[in-house]
């Protein structure tokens, strides 16, 4: 018994020195590396609910005033020559001010859904507010040495070599909150690739509704991506993306053998990209993309949505269409400077990739839409025509143009006004031509763009439903300057856009150069809206005049189905011994047409000051013609009017300083402007109360009208003045 | 007041035509095409930003005017700029090396680090011109951390910036020590523009064993191997051929040689 003992101890201790000095061998240091983000935000606008300037999700805060500091920590290590290892821990900006003192303390009734927390007013029991870091990704990449499997990835990762059409880079808050599985392979000298991937679904928006319904930890989304690359001159790329959002099925009452799962929403798309690139000259390169998808509403999904206040990053029902694009990309053919890039694109009114990215990336050479204009209302506000939706953004909108990306499911979240916009594309098909030209320290560029719509129709395509009862989400409908960014959908829709750009950009040879740069850009935007007199909502002559009440007489479009439904008559009444109608009759097909004349100038200059400090100087004016509506649309209601003339400007300060290890930037901005209303005739002026001057913000005795669900819309000329600035610092240790 | 505004870029573009400069002397180099895969086996990273041909040198020029010299580096492949550096590239980053007086054993036989090449005694180099899409001051502050004794010889230019497939920056021919640039020998190394570079790195992508979404692939993981996807004339491979001790370390670095005109 003793010498057995003896025995197996021997072997369990030249187990042990194995295993010692197996570790020994294979132990790689783990590295830790940090990243300390500290923000300074400040704004006459005087918003202090949290540390981003933007936010449309429900309960989160946004703000522009206030200090605080993020704590990045990640780490990585390679426990074998096969084995890599990295993740990442950080804290998070959102409330965690430095006014929170630590983030102690707090409002006790913190779960209270009629009263988030906001402005770190939760403390610590908000993790908002309470300083909290968190767990944000753990990435393992395996290579294993077989020849079908270059590696796999366990973990977290941004997808980003996919496409932005099918599966895009992900960055939700970050940049590794998606986790799956991704095998990647290769043969031939890399002449054949292949990337397969798993990804679990996210739960918070890759959904119909924004949600992926209750059975959510099975849901997936994979992409398989072939690409066959036999020389330098030509590539070809197919891809597949499909999503599957399953629930348990309740009508399943047998357990015994499990329960059965049914598809809550499915969606697919196959494609391919085709690269040819015959010379140094000459480039081209074709897209095509084919997407279905088809929403369950019996587990959940929407079947329809409210006419005119629909949320979802994707329509409901079944859908099928086609996302096309073609580049030709000519350089310097004459041998002095000047290049052509010449795209045509065609992406489908239900072209629907749930994965497609929805920031970051830019799907199209059009330069889009300013995004200074971002929202409905001439202060960037959403539902400003209720009290208490105030504009988020602020009056200047983010800086730029906004990025395209191919779904309606947009995501500006969580971003500062300095950060870049991105806006759907979803319904787009045109071309863009960009001739480019650059002869020593000159480069100009120029484009010029036009924009046909596949959501071009009536009543959403379907008159033989109801415009309540759509299958389209509108998010914040189309009105306004710009082009709101989430918005492809509109009931009525007859429009076109013509976009023109000069850009240039030259270096002074003065001391370290001076750097000067300028743009002029135009958008003449047309849309008819509802331009068949069927879709009138009453019939001719119902609303009288004189004084007279609307008879209530009723068009309808198809059967029991009338655009009175949401352009219902006014009411006559009497405002300072003046009788008529609280709003025009919508009883021409003028009513609602949307003409825009759009101008932007652009002059800056940059300047490398010291060797660590760059300062740049830009001033940027912006003048807006719009005919948007009159009263009797009401920018559906739902926004603010914003009919009449435009002037913004902006002027940036922008400063950049490095002192290796530490890097500051400064980003101020000076935005000031008016907008002069006129929204037509044919209604009796209102003026404001107490009671919309409080909750609208306007004087006393302002003029004004009162719309179909009890909004307010000024007609007082609006001046705007505010101020912002965001300094930050990133130091990396 | 809308009219001014409307046509005073049009003058300012005019007058911007009116002084449109004329280049004196020019000096190029042809690279041949589908070499970007360093000593032979090297793959490009796994992310999509990475588009084939990106790190393919095809033609470097040099031109002179003035005090000034302007470097251009052609690829490729159309550039992107994804990563919004505001240059009109992203994902390249190149290194100039000179050799402006052609004396054997004069200069630098080393590179900068996160290069891992040597330069043959007779290709010693001089000056090194960094096109970066960092910013001036990024890449600065990276030489004075890491250059070293390299220091005063890499230079950034105040501007860089890209344009259909060609990379350009101009530095003073002064900053230079002066010459006549068609008269010197030239090394055009293609690494990648890393933000996030390792402790010991220039700003450069790191060349591992297998290529990862932001790695090269195809060498080592130690730093005995190149970290270079493409360099300048015939001869590629045996000028980029390394061998590694066991331990990781370099037994033969890749070494190169200054290309001439003439």
């Amino acid at each position: 018994m003793r010498s057995r003992s003896r025995i197996w101890l021997a072997v369990l201790g030249l187990l042990g020195l194995a295993a010692g000095s197996a570790l020994a061998e294979d132990t790689q240091k783990l590295t830790w590396s940090g990243v300390d983000y500290t923000k300074f935000l400040w704004s006459t606008a005087r918003d202090s609910g949290g540390l981003y300037s933007f936010t449309t999700i429900p309960s989160e805060a946004y703000g522009n005033n206030g200090q605080g500091t993020e704590l990045e920590l990640l780490l990585s290590a390679k426990p074998s020559k096969h084995v890599e290892v990295s993740g990442r821990i950080q804290s998070r900006f959102n409330q965690n001010f430095w006014t929170n003192f630590g983030g102690f303390g707090g409002r006790s009734n913190f779960i209270d859904p009629n009263n988030p927390c906001v402005s770190g007013d939760c403390g610590e029991f908000d993790s908002r507010s309470a300083q909290y870091v968190k767990f944000r990704g753990l990435t393992v990449t395996l290579r294993p040495g077989y020849s079908w499997v270059d590696q796999v990835t366990v973990g977290s990762s941004d997808w980003g070599m996919f496409d932005p059409f099918t599966i895009g880079k992900i960055r939700y808050i970050d940049r590794d909150n998606g986790s799956g599985l991704l095998f990647q392979g290769s043969a031939a000298g890399r002449k054949f690739t292949y990337d397969f991937a798993r990804i679990s679904l996210p739960r918070l928006w890759a959904g119909p509704n924004f949600q992926t319904g209750t059975y959510h930890a099975q849901d997936a989304a994979y992409g398989l991506q072939l690409g066959f690359t036999p020389s330098s001159t030509f590539d070809i790329t197919g891809v597949v993306q499909y999503v599957n959002d399953i629930e348990v099925d309740n009508f399943d009452r047998n357990r015994d053998d499990g329960r059965d799962i049914r598809t809550r929403f499915r969606n697919t798309v196959v494609g391919a990209r085709l690269g040819v690139h015959p010379s140094s000259t000459f480039d081209i390169r074709a897209m095509y993309y084919k997407s279905s998808a088809d929403s369950i509403p019996e587990l959940g999904a929407p079947a329809n949505f409210f006419g005119l206040s629909g949320f979802s990053p994707v329509p409901a029902g079944e859908l099928s269409d086609d996302a096309i694009k073609l580049n030709v990309d000519i350089n310097d053919p004459f041998d002095n400077g000047l290049s052509f890039s010449i795209e045509a694109f065609d992406i489908g009114a239900e072209y629907v990739s749930m994965m497609a990215a929805r920031r970051e990336a830019d799907v199209l050479l059009t330069e889009g839409h300013d995004a200074a204009w971002a929202f409905p209302g001439p202060s960037n506000a959403a539902f400003g025509v209720f009290g208490g939706n105030p504009t988020r953004i602020g009056y200047g909108g983010w800086q730029g143009s906004a990025q395209q990306v191919a779904t309606i499911n947009v995501d500006n979240e969580f971003t500062d006004f300095e950060e870049p916009m991105a806006e759907t594309v979803i319904g787009w098909k045109g071309f863009t031509i960009v001739p480019s030209w650059t002869i020593g320290d000159l480069e100009l560029k120029a484009e010029y763009s036009w924009i046909d719509y596949n959501t071009n129709w009536q009543a959403f395509d379907d008159p033989s439903r109801s415009v309540t009862s759509s299958v389209f989400p509108v998010h914040e409908l189309d009105t306004g300057v710009g082009h709101n960014f989430r918005s492809a959908y509109a009931p009525f829709q007859d429009k076109e856009t013509k976009i023109a750009v000069l850009s240039g950009r030259y270096l002074i040879d003065v001391g370290r150069g001076v750097d000067l740069f300028g743009k002029i850009k135009f958008v003449d935007e047309t849309d008819k809206r509802l331009n068949e007199a069927r879709f009138l909502p009453y019939q001719a002559g119902d609303c009288p005049g004189g004084g007279g009440a609307c008879a209530g007489n009723r068009n309808f479009y198809s059967t029991g189905n009338t655009t009175a439904d949401i352009y219902g008559n006014p009411p006559v009444i009497t405002v300072n011994g003046v009788t008529g109608y609280q709003w025009k009759p919508f009883d021409s097909l003028s009513d609602d047409d949307r003409d825009l004349s759009y101008m932007m100038l652009q002059l800056g200059a940059g300047y490398q000051l010291s060797n660590r400090l760059y300062g740049s100087l830009t001033y940027e004016y912006y003048d807006a013609e719009l005919e948007d509506g009159n009263t009797a649309f009401q920018a559906y209601q739902l926004h603010e009017l914003a009919s009449g003339d435009h002037q913004k400007n902006k002027v940036m300060l922008y400063a950049h300083y490095d002192l290796g290890g530490a890097e500051f930037g400064a980003n101020y901005e000076y935005n000031f402007g008016d907008f002069d209303p006129d929204f037509g005739s044919g209604f009796v002026v209102q003026f404001a109360d107490e009671a919309t001057s409080a909750s609208n913000n306007v004087p006393v005795g302002s003029p004004g009208f009162r719309g179909r669900f009890g909004g307010w819309n000024s007609l007082e000329t609006r001046d705007f003045e505010q101020q912002r600035l965001k300094v930050f610092m990133k130091v990396r240790f | 007041m809308k009219k001014l505004f409307r046509t005073l870029p049009l003058l300012v573009c005019a007058l911007l035509f009116g002084a449109l400069p004329a280049w004196a002397q020019a000096v190029s180099f042809s690279d041949p095409t589908g070499d970007d895969n360093g000593p032979g086996g090297y793959t490009y990273p796994t992310d999509a930003v990475y588009k084939a041909g990106s790190f393919d040198l095809t033609k470097f020029e040099v031109n002179a005017k003035g005090d000034k010299v302007e470097f251009e580096v052609t690829v490729n492949s159309n550039l992107d700029d994804p990563w919004r550096m505001g240059v009109g590239f992203s994902v390249q980053m190149i290194f100039v090396f000179i050799d402006t007086d052609g004396k054997e054993g004069s200069g630098f036989t080393d590179s900068p680090p996160g290069v891992n090449v040597a330069f043959a005694p007779a290709s010693a180099w001089d000056k090194c011109v960094i096109l970066s899409p960092q910013a001036f001051a990024r890449v600065h502050q990276e030489i004075e951390a890491k250059g070293g004794a390299m220091q005063a010889s890499l230079l950034a230019p105040n501007r860089v910036r890209g344009s259909g497939r060609t990379i350009s920056g101009s530095v003073s021919l002064s900053d230079l020590g002066g010459g006549d640039p068609a008269t010197w020998g030239y090394q055009v190394v293609m690494q990648s523009n890393e933000g996030f570079p390792a402790d010991n790195d220039l700003l450069t992508r790191k060349v591992n064993e297998f290529e990862g979404q932001h790695r090269f692939g195809g060498g080592t993981d130690g730093d005995c191997d190149p970290h270079v996807m493409d360099v300048l004339g015939e001869g590629q491979a045996a000028m980029l051929a390394y061998e590694c001790n066991a331990d990781g370390s370099s037994k033969k670095k890749a070494t190169l040689t200054m290309v001439r005109k003439g």
